[in-house]
């Protein structure tokens, strides 16, 4: 099935370590949203549509694919197991939308999975760019050349004064959500992401964390995109938020100077304590195996520790979900067995790449 | 009542979730609770919860609409009223963006900083004409605030300009003269 080589703990391309300021800039997406221009939206088409349009696009992708050097994995959603699914949207490649929905619909997957194109999700079509790193030109670059083939075999819904037509009122226009993921966990330390927050936010942008609810940020991970998409050009929304991710990057980089200055002894202590249960945990929660990733990513970017792979980190982040544990183990896992299973991936991966772990034997 | 999830501890939590106007409910246990609310990934949200925003903007609009003096606009190709756009926070199809076109200005610039236009990408099958049309409107404009400052000489050169393109325009809609 053409699912299966999407569903293996893998590193996708853009959870590498590389690109510019990735210490901060964990990753970037570029979302386009279409429709097509004599069908229904997807909140009103019929099952009949659905299907017409599923057919329409995929074949599209699949046939002129190859004039942009890409080979697509089509993948019917319905024909996907519940955990399946959920494993593809702990990878980012599909949204929670999609898994769910109750229309046909699929996701074309390009073999390096910087590319995923999502038909039928709240919009006909979805095209979503990711790259490692903050590379919101290059990631819109890629999503922009799809979208202007597949503009030349399919018809879009565009109107002359509102742009791009999509279901939701705070797509319309250029339907572009640009995002960069930061990993901010000084300007959390310091409370200055909550000053930060509502400033951005006036600027037609938002932040916010990307896992969990409320405004705890799990893990100090933290969303900044772009709110507005009409009534500016692509090019000056990306600008936009290039400036302002640069300035809160700048930003993260004094408070991190800051803590270093004042308590460095207090800082290290606590990295290393959560090397500590990274390394040795025999049950992991979510939460706490987040928080401590985060206290490792700090530790290696400010040069405490020397010896773990940061893309180690970059995957075990996706792969330490509850999908990805079940996937993994190939059964299903009760919260506690999660823990365990959780623990036991960490310890296994993190050992593995070398590092010396004392106390092993005592457990 | 016992966790929906584990299926072995009570609940003590109740978890509702709106989704596509669907309510769905679960009873969890604390521990799964705890599991559950963290995982949910922040992928697609909607930045705001839009249907919410909409009926605080247009809450006579929701509540009720008064049949004589004002009959709910519905788009003829989808079937969708004014008022099911409210609610749902989302369009049903392109036609409902003309059917409701007079009330969409004053939200579109409450959800994009006081913009009601697109500057941005435009399909290269309606590239030339929709440039043109726009270059036009452009000129218009400059035409008007030659006038309003008095220098003809210049209004009258846009003027020009502007018949030039409307030719265009109109040759390119029979086909090429």
């Amino acid at each position: 099935m053409a699912v299966e080589r999407f569903l293996q703990p893998r590193a996708s391309s853009w959870m590498a370590n590389d690109g510019e300021n990735v210490d901060i800039a964990m990753s970037t997406r570029i979302r386009l949203a279409r429709n097509l221009e004599n069908f229904k939206f997807p909140y009103s088409f019929t099952e009949d549509e659905a299907l017409k349009v599923d057919k329409e696009i995929s074949s599209v992708l699949l046939d002129k694919g190859g004039d942009l050097d890409y080979t697509f994995s089509h993948i019917s959603i319905e024909e996907l197991a519940k955990l399946q699914k959920e494993v593809l949207v702990e990878k980012h490649l599909i949204s929670p939308y999609l898994a769910n929905s109750q229309h046909s619909g699929s996701v074309l997957l390009s073999d390096n999975e910087e590319l995923s194109i999502m038909v039928n999700e709240e919009d006909h079509l979805r095209i979503q760019s990711l790259q490692s790193g903050f590379h919101l030109q290059k990631a819109y670059k890629i999503a922009n050349e799809l979208d202007s083939l597949l503009e030349k075999n399919l018809s879009y819904a565009f109107h002359e004064k509102y742009g791009y037509l999509t279901s939701c009122p705070t797509n319309v226009g250029t339907g572009m959500r640009a995002s960069v993921m930061l990993h901010l966990p000084a300007l959390t330390m310091s409370h200055q992401i909550q000053r930060i927050i509502p400033a951005i936010s006036r600027l037609g942008m938002v932040v916010r964390g990307i896992y969990g609810e409320g405004s705890e940020a799990l893990g100090n991970v933290y969303q900044i995109s772009n709110q507005l998409t009409l009534g500016k050009s692509e090019y000056e929304i990306l600008q936009d938020l290039e400036n302002m991710t640069e300035q809160i990057i700048q930003q993260e980089r004094k408070a991190r100077e800051a803590i270093l200055l004042n308590s460095p002894l207090v800082l290290e202590d606590r990295v290393y304590r959560s090397l500590g249960t990274l390394t040795h945990s025999r049950l992991l929660t979510t939460e706490e195996a987040a928080t401590c990733l985060s206290d490792v990513r700090l530790g290696i970017d400010l040069k405490m520790i020397q010896d773990v792979d940061m893309s180690i980190l970059n995957e075990l982040m996706i792969f330490m979900q509850p999908a990805f544990l079940q996937q993994y183990a190939d059964k299903p896992l009760q919260p506690k067995e999660r823990d365990f299973a959780r623990a036991k991936l960490f310890r296994e991966r993190l050992n593995k790449e070398g590092i010396n772990s004392e106390g092993e034997d005592l457990a | 009542m016992i966790c929906d999830q584990c299926g072995e501890r009570s609940a003590s939590v109740i978890v509702k979730q709106q989704q596509q106007g669907q309510i769905t409910e679960l009873h969890l246990c604390h521990i799964c609770a705890a599991e559950n609310h963290s995982i949910n990934i922040a992928f697609e949200q909607d930045p705001l919860a839009i249907h919410q925003l909409l009926s605080n903007w247009f809450p006579n609009s929701q509540a009720s609409v008064n049949p004589v003096r004002k009959e709910a606009v519905t788009c003829p190709s989808c079937g969708f009223s004014f008022p099911k756009f409210l609610q749902l926070g989302k369009f049903g199809c392109a036609s409902c963006y003309d059917a409701f076109s007079s009330q969409l200005d004053e939200i579109f610039k409450r959800f994009h900083n006081g913009n009601t236009e697109h500057t941005g990408k435009i399909p290269a099958s309606y590239g030339t004409t929709l440039k043109i049309k726009k270059e036009i409107e452009e000129l218009r404009k400059q035409m008007q605030v030659s006038v309003s400052e008095e220098d003809f000489e210049e209004a009258a050169r846009l003027r020009d300009e502007v018949k030039v393109l409307s030719s265009k325009l109109e040759g390119g809609a029979s086909n090429g003269s």
